[in-house]
């Protein structure tokens, strides 16, 4: 095991750019993916690996040994801090024992399938932290209420769209549809509620400010493409919901109601 | 609304957010309590008239301490604590008003309310980054220690 074959050192490289690729899918910071890569293939005596890691494609290489490369690109991306905590374990355990690749490899596998929680506790928690916020910013009882049930319809939505439609446009335009329409039902018709704050909470769990803060850390410690490639993301998906929720309130501005 | 409500409201709203983001359970707790703890400090410094791309400065770095702190309890990385403890101070309703002013084609006051969203989502960020690069100046200063 100890040996350097060809076969080897290929190995290596496949295990630490698959913890890297586990890490990026789900929301790790640039650097933190290069530093794992590297401290992986470097706790087996491959010393002269470089990674390159953007949030859309990963890169290692090992420079002294015939010009191994492997390149990895990644299509979609969430925030899945468990399974980030989960590789950080990983790469320590692996790096401080000689833990040989295969369990790694089967390690590594287990953790991109572990979950937590289920969906329909992501979606209730959702709705709770939604209606919190529309009480943060001063919003009534009504206003709790309808930010619970919209936020809640809002995510199940988006969620089943992003499963069948690969860019996450549609499925976030979708959701501010939903969330500016629902809202102005929910106050001629049910109760009378804030929209403002109902939307304000109900936009809350689909904004970017993950991925927009994210970005601009990376940009200061220094990985340009991926601050810039991330601070875009972000700037789509902020206006995505803004149509989404712009043209449903404006169409209802336009046919004479008010807010 | 007093301090502790508010302190109450976002830690339910940041322990919902830590959720959907699948923070393991046995840090949920932490993260809610920095978020709250942000939260808060950050409607005391506005209450009090400080410019809100500071006071949300501020805020930030308090919760990224918690998180370093928080981090080496727990053995998890910072990030676990980080992102969730923000969660209440990103501009969402800075975000949504200026889409909304941008509709009624009031463009100036739009780029006004734009443009201090932004800066108030770049104080976030700066918050964190000076917490996080001083920790890694501290934990390489320690490594070296350890091996020399």
């Amino acid at each position: 095991m100890n040996e350097l074959t060809e076969l080897n050192k290929k190995k290596i490289l496949r295990l630490a750019l698959y913890a890297g690729e586990i890490m990026l899918k789900n929301g790790a910071e640039t650097y933190r993916v290069e530093d794992t890569i590297i401290r992986i293939c470097k706790s087996k005596r491959l010393k002269h690996v470089s990674a390159f890691v953007t949030p859309t494609v990963i890169m290692v290489s090992d420079d002294r040994f015939d010009g191994f490369s492997f390149i990895k690109t990644i299509r979609s991306r969430k925030t899945d801090l468990n399974k980030i905590s989960l590789i950080n374990d990983f790469s320590r355990d692996f790096v401080n024992s000689s833990m040989d690749i295969e369990t790694g490899l089967r390690e590594l596998k287990k953790i991109e399938k572990a979950t937590i929680y289920s969906i329909s506790t992501k979606v209730i928690w959702s709705g709770i932290a939604s209606a919190m916020f529309a009480l943060l910013f001063g919003g009534s009882l009504y206003d709790f209420v309808g930010a619970f049930l919209i936020s809640m319809l809002a995510m199940v939505v988006s969620d089943k769209l992003n499963q069948l439609s690969e860019t996450s446009f549609l499925a976030n335009a979708a959701a501010g549809v939903i969330i500016g329409v629902v809202s102005i039902i929910f106050k001629y018709l049910i109760a009378p509620a804030n929209i403002d704050m109902i939307i304000v909470g109900s936009i809350m769990p689909l904004l970017p400010g993950v991925g927009l803060t994210n970005g601009i850390r990376d940009f200061i410690s220094g990985d340009l493409i991926s601050g810039l490639s991330r601070v875009s993301e972000a700037m789509l998906v902020a206006v995505s919901i803004a149509v989404g929720v712009g043209t449903s309130l404006s169409i209802w501005i336009n046919i004479g109601g008010t807010l | 609304m007093s301090l502790w409500i508010h302190f109450v409201y976002s830690f339910f709203a940041t322990v919902g957010f830590a959720i959907v983001f699948n923070v393991p359970k046995s840090s949920l707790v932490y993260g809610g309590f920095s978020g709250a703890v942000g939260w808060t400090l950050f409607t005391t410094l506005t209450s009090v008239q400080v410019n809100t791309a500071f006071a949300n400065l501020v805020s930030a770095v308090c919760v990224a301490l918690l998180g370093e702190i928080f981090a080496r309890i727990e053995k998890k990385p910072v990030t676990a604590f980080v992102i969730p403890g923000i969660i209440p101070l990103v501009p969402g309703y800075g975000m949504y008003s200026t889409m909304l002013i941008l509709l009624q084609n009031d463009f100036e006051t739009g780029m006004q309310m734009g443009i201090s969203t932004i800066f108030n989502s770049g104080a976030i960020a700066m918050g964190i980054i000076l917490v996080s690069s001083l920790a890694r100046i501290f934990k390489i200063n320690k490594e070296n220690k350890v091996s020399s």
